[in-house]
Parts: structure tokens; C-alpha cells; sequence
């Protein structure tokens, strides 16, 4: 990499893009992080040869013009779909604008309430923290910004909508959702990730998820980009005194993908959830760090992680579950179960308690294996074929993730990859 | 009218720690229509539930010799799953717990599963059938939806599968010590739902140790089993000389060199 060509040109593009100046010298010092330190590591999954971004990377803003199928919405609803770059559709009804609740474009957002986003903007993940993050800052390209205000309880699912375009070659897809919950208010968000085109590309996802005192999150997200995409991704919520933080992710991509879920329970009796299905096929590689951080007294943590593994893929759940000295009577609770459907894949399913505090409570299962024998034979004794018996022990198997999404469609819609995934996956 | 054949039914079964073969069945004959009931009763370790479990396709019995005919066709190549969809049924004695299946979603796939693709059960259709079902064994409706036999009591179980019994309409079922641990007003209603089934359409072997159950069903035959055969058939009424004179006094009475399990000496 020429890197002084290489910063010059990230700054006259964030220049151009009309950045405030502040960001153009927080990416200029992101960009030195970048390329002075080393790839991230992840127990028992390597992806240091992968190339998660280009030799001589460069900042774009592209105006996409290619068009997603967009789906009705009722006039209620609220939702905001991006088409790599470009901001498509922004639907937020009245009556919650009114109330402060803000869902737009995250440079949109930087530009029209600098206060409550430019602090906030990687403040939960820092830059620094590895060559991946500092990368998502230097080069992040498009966003979201959703704030609810203080005691908002927002009863719509807000949809976000993220369309990667590879209609065409070398598109960066760096991408951030930002998050911020005011004290005691309550949203339930669903994020769609998916690719328009086959070319193969990039992504780096990042969500960050300020949830203040006494607010509930429910983040949900169908993570189904192509076959083609490879996939960085980072997912924080910072938990703050009494709040409460429910993940829920369908891990359906079609490539090769690696990524970190985090839940910091930061405050004294906040609550972190975090669940996540994975299906992986073909020869996919796919490993996950899904972490639990208790800070704070009283917290209480939960990790469910399950996976299905076909044809000759690689799967690694890491259950990392931290309890900090000082936090007195959290409780960690940790589950990583992997299927293995075929005899060339690989799972890996690693529970890992790091405790330094006395008075708490932690617990952790694991399981790695095929489908229970028995219950397939109970089926089948039924007149149930192979086949079909199999799609159902391994939808009971994800079924506690599945449940946990709050939108019916949603549910359905991951039901439907997770059958289409099950038939054609063993390729 | 539908006919099961055992024919000259020998069957071993491998022990897991010595891996040496051990035949349990030593030739079994049984002749059985549609439209009757047969009972199997006979002292512990005498091979009922491996004949069950053999008739059925179960993994870990091994035929050595003899054969197992639906309608004249040999069945011992076929897989479970396609017994099943041939009209056989086993009522378990220890079903599996499935999380995350539905009762009613596992009965739905149960009931497609032996109709063609363009003939499958309508969802209305379906609800009367479990509507009816539930009622006839005193089930609360929600037993539908609770996920297949998880955290399910004895007794639900039991009667979980008499209701796959009901829904599911076999040719044949087996039911392997169906009375086992029940109390007997669970009996009763276990015992509702197979006379409900009684028919020119439908056949049932019950293996029990005990004659009570055939109080409730009263079967057209009775065969006692020893020794991995049946040694006598008889009516009804055998059932209850066994009640009052018990296995020993058979053996004895028909000079069988066979020892019993439970014996003493």
C-alpha cells in the first residue's frame, strides 16, 4: 500500500463528501491505526489471509442506481432502506418524529444534529481497537442513525434495510448503524442485510448500541448477503444502569464471514441477551465471538448460539462470558450447540468463562454433533422420511433463536433461506 | 382386509460391552388380520418388545432367520419410515422429546406423509380430526402446541401416543406395554381411544405383562410368549387363567425347559 497516496486520498474524498472536520481527523487518525496495526485475532478460526479490504484501499461514495424490490409498508410502519450508499426509502410516521424519535442517513444525521451523533459515532467500538476497526472508520462509506428520546416507547419494529450493491465490482460496503436510547425508552429494531448483483465484493457491518439507563433494545437481524460477499462484521451495545439489550441474529450469509457480537454490561443490574443461529453450506467459513462483558453489579448475561453445518463448511462459536472484579452478583449464562449434517464439515463450539469476581453465578453447555438419532428414528417411526424428519429436528434445534424475533414475517422469511439452505446446502 | 405374517422369526441382538450376539427371539409364529385384536403377554425378558421393536424396524435387532410379510410382502428390507407409511404403527414405551417440533406440526407431517403431494390434510380438516381426537382422550387443547413430548408426564406421553394412534389411523399398531406406569383412570381413557380405532380396517398387538389392560381391551387372541416364542394361543379366557395361575404354572403345565427371569432358584 502507498499509504501517503493512500491518505490523501481518503482526505480529499471526506473532504469532498462535505465531512465536518472533525470526522475528516478522526478518519486521518483512524487511517494511521489502520496501517500500522496487525488483523484481529479470533480462538480456533484464522482469517488473517482473508481480504477484507483492498491493497490500496480508497474512500467512495457511489450514488447506487440500481433498485431493490421494495415491499408495501403500512402507513405506520417505520423503516429506512439503503441501497449501498444511497439512502432509498425513509418512512417515519409523524406522530414519532414529533416525539424526537430520528431515523435517517448517519452523514445526514452528523450534519443535522452534530451533538447527538458526532461524539457518539464509534465511541462504544473504538477505532483503535484493531486494524478492522480503525479500517470502518477511515473508510466507512454509509449509515444509520436511529435515536429514541427519553421515555419514548416506540411500538413499531423500526426495519432497516441494508442493500449491498454488487451489481457491480470493487463497491466498498462499509456500513454503520448507530443506535442511541435515551433513558427508560424502548424500541424493537429488525435489520435486513442482503446483495443485489453477483460480483464479488466486501462488507464491513458495524452496529453500535448505546442503550441508557433503564432503556430496552430489541435488535433482530437476518444477515443474508450473497455468496460473493466477504463479510467483516461488529456488533456493540453498551448496557447502561437497569437496561436491557435482546440480540437475536440469523446468520444466513452465503459467504465467507467473521464477526464479533458484544454485549457491555456497563451499568449496575443491566441485562444482555444474545442469541444467534448460524446455517453454514458448501465450503463456507464462518466463525463468531459472541461475548458477554459484566462490568456492573447485578448484571445478567445470555449467550445461545446454534448452528447447522453442511456439505464441507467451517463453523467456530466462541461463547465468551467476562465477569469483571467488582461485579458482585452477576450471573453468566452460556449455550454454543452446532449440528453437523455432513462428515466433511467442521464445528467448533467453545465456551469460555473468564471470572474474576467470587460471589457470581456461571454456567455453560456445549455440543458438537450430528442429529440425535433417536429422535430421528421417533420421527420417522411416524412415517415422517429422512429428509423431512431432518428439516425438523434442525428447526427445533434453532427454534429458541427463531422465537425470539418479534416480527412474524421475519420469522417466516429466515425459516424459508434456513429450508431453501437445507435443501441445496451439501453443494 | 389387511394381513401381518411373523413367520419362524428369529432375532439376536448385540451387546454393546462384550459384542457377542444373542438370540432373544427363537422362532416366532403369529398370524394376525385387520379387524382383531391380539394380545402378547408373557414374563419379563421374554423377548414381547423385541418382537415389537422388530415388526417395526427399530435399529439393533438383527433377523437371522424367518421373515415379517404386510399383504404377502416381505417388510425386513424395508426402512422404519416406510413401514410406517405401509400402514404399521408401535406406541412407544420411552418416546423422544423433541424441542422446538410441535405436537400439532409433528401430527400434520405425520398424516402427509402417507398421502400424495397434491392430496395433503387441509388445515381444517386437520383441526376437526384433533378436536375430535383430544376430546375422546380427556387432552386439553393445549397439548397441540407444546413442543413433542418435552417436559410431557408419564401419563401425557402415553396418551400422546395413543392420540398419534388416532390421528395417524394404522393399519396395524403395536402397543408396547401401553399400560405401564398408568394409573388407572389413565387406563381407561388409553383404553377409550384403541377401542375407538376397532374396525374392519384396523388391527392392534398389545404386549402386556399384565391382564388388566385386557379388561379394557378385550382381544380376540391371546399368545403367551417364552423363551423368545409363543408357546400357547387361546381366547380371552387364557388371559385370565395366566392371572391366576401365572407364567410357572403354563410352563409347567406345558413342560417347557424354559427358565423364567423373575424365577427364584
Amino acid at each position: 500500500m502507498d499509504k501517503t497516496a493512500a491518505k490523501e486520498q481518503l482526505t480529499a474524498a471526506a473532504t469532498a463528501h462535505g465531512e465536518p472536520a472533525a470526522l475528516v481527523a478522526r478518519r486521518q487518525a483512524a487511517f494511521d491505526h489502520f496501517a500500522a496495526s496487525r488483523m484481529p485475532k479470533m480462538a480456533r478460526f484464522n482469517f488473517s489471509d482473508w481480504d477484507l479490504f483492498a491493497k490500496q484501499p480508497a474512500l467512495t461514495f457511489t450514488e447506487s442506481t440500481a433498485t431493490p424490490d421494495l415491499p408495501e409498508i403500512k402507513e405506520e410502519a417505520i423503516r429506512l432502506v439503503q441501497v449501498g450508499q444511497t439512502t432509498v426509502d425513509v418512512h417515519l410516521p409523524k406522530t414519532w418524529a414529533d416525539q424526537g424519535v430520528k431515523l435517517m442517513d448517519l452523514f445526514a444525521a452528523l450534519d443535522q444534529f452534530p451533538d447527538l451523533v458526532a461524539d457518539q459515532l464509534m465511541a462504544i467500538v473504538k477505532p483503535d481497537e484493531n486494524k478492522l476497526t480503525a479500517y470502518h472508520l477511515a473508510y466507512l462509506n454509509s449509515g444509520v442513525f436511529l435515536y429514541v428520546p427519553k421515555g419514548v416507547q416506540v411500538d413499531q419494529p423500526v426495519e432497516v434495510d441494508l442493500v449491498q450493491d454488487s451489481t457491480v465490482a470493487d463497491r466498498e460496503f462499509n456500513a454503520h448503524l448507530l443506535i442511541v436510547t435515551e433513558p427508560g425508552s424502548s424500541v424493537s429494531v429488525l435489520q435486513h442485510t442482503t446483495t443485489l448483483g453477483t460480483a464479488a465484493n466486501r462488507a464491513s457491518l458495524m452496529v453500535e448500541i448505546d442503550a441508557r439507563r433503564g432503556s430496552h433494545v430489541n435488535f433482530s437481524s437476518l444477515d443474508e448477503l450473497g455468496d460473493q460477499t466477504l463479510t467483516y462484521f461488529k456488533r456493540r451495545a453498551n448496557i447502561g444502569r437497569d437496561a436491557k439489550v435482546e440480540w437475536a441474529v440469523g446468520l444466513m450469509n452465503g459467504g465467507d464471514t467473521v464477526g464479533d457480537m458484544d454485549s457491555e454490561l456497563t451499568g449496575e443490574g443491566g441485562e444482555g441477551d444474545s442469541k444467534l443461529i448460524a446455517v453454514t453450506t458448501g465450503d463456507q467459513h464462518v466463525g463468531i465471538n459472541n461475548r458477554v462483558t459484566h462490568h456492573g453489579q447485578h448484571t445478567t448475561g445470555n449467550i445461545n448460539q446454534r448452528g447447522v453445518l453442511l456439505g464441507k463448511s467451517h463453523l467456530v462459536f466462541n461463547g465468551i462470558g467476562e465477569i469483571i472484579h467488582g461485579a458482585h452478583d452477576a450471573n453468566a449464562e452460556q449455550q454454543n450447540r452446532v449440528l453437523m449434517m455432513s462428515p466433511d464439515c467442521r464445528g467448533d463450539a467453545n465456551p469460555i468463562l473468564l471470572i474474576d469476581e467470587n460471589d457470581v453465578i456461571a454456567g455453560h453447555a456445549a455440543s458438537v454433533g450430528p442429529v440425535n438419532p433417536v429422535q430421528m428414528n421417533y420421527l420417522m417411526s411416524r412415517g415422517i422420511p429422512r429428509p423431512v424428519a431432518e428439516h425438523m429436528v434442525i428447526r427445533g434445534f434453532l427454534s429458541s433463536v427463531i422465537a425470539a424475533i418479534p416480527a412474524k414475517r421475519v420469522r417466516e422469511e429466515l425459516i424459508a433461506i434456513l429450508e431453501r439452505k437445507l435443501t441445496d446446502g451439501n453443494l | 382386509m389387511a394381513t401381518l405374517e411373523v413367520k419362524d422369526l428369529h432375532v439376536a441382538v448385540t451387546d454393546d460391552e462384550t459384542k457377542k450376539q444373542k438370540e432373544i427371539l427363537t422362532g416366532v409364529n403369529l398370524e394376525m388380520h385387520s379387524g382383531e385384536i391380539h394380545a402378547i403377554m408373557g414374563p419379563n425378558g421374554t423377548g414381547k418388545s423385541t418382537l415389537s421393536q422388530t415388526i417395526m424396524g427399530q435399529p439393533g435387532y438383527e433377523v437371522t432367520q424367518g421373515d415379517i410379510l404386510l399383504d404377502g410382502t416381505s417388510i425386513l428390507d424395508m426402512p422404519v419410515d416406510e413401514r410406517a407409511r405401509r400402514g404399521l404403527f408401535l406406541a412407544m414405551q420411552y418416546p423422544a422429546e423433541i424441542q422446538g417440533v410441535t405436537n400439532a406440526e409433528f401430527l400434520r407431517a405425520a398424516i402427509n406423509a402417507r398421502r400424495a403431494k397434491d392430496d395433503q390434510i387441509s388445515v381444517m380438516d386437520f383441526i376437526k380430526k384433533l378436536d375430535k381426537n383430544l376430546k375422546l382422550l380427556d387432552m386439553s387443547e393445549s397439548m397441540t402446541e407444546r413442543y413433542l413430548n418435552e417436559g410431557f408426564s408419564g401419563g401425557e406421553k402415553k396418551r400422546n401416543e395413543i392420540l398419534q394412534l388416532l390421528m395417524i389411523e394404522p393399519t396395524f399398531a403395536i402397543l408396547d406395554e401401553i399400560d405401564s406406569g398408568l394409573d388407572i383412570d389413565a387406563l381407561k381413557v388409553v383404553a377409550k381411544g384403541v377401542n375407538s380405532m376397532r374396525g374392519d380396517n384396523f388391527g392392534s398387538l398389545i404386549i402386556t405383562h399384565y391382564q388388566r389392560l385386557l379388561n379394557y381391551i378385550v382381544p380376540d387372541t391371546v399368545h403367551v410368549m417364552m423363551g423368545g416364542r409363543i408357546v400357547k394361543t387361546g381366547g380371552p379366557d387364557l388371559a385370565k387363567q395366566l392371572e391366576k395361575e401365572g407364567y410357572a404354572g403354563l410352563r409347567d403345565e406345558l413342560g417347557l425347559d424354559i427358565k423364567l427371569v423373575d424365577d427364584e432358584n
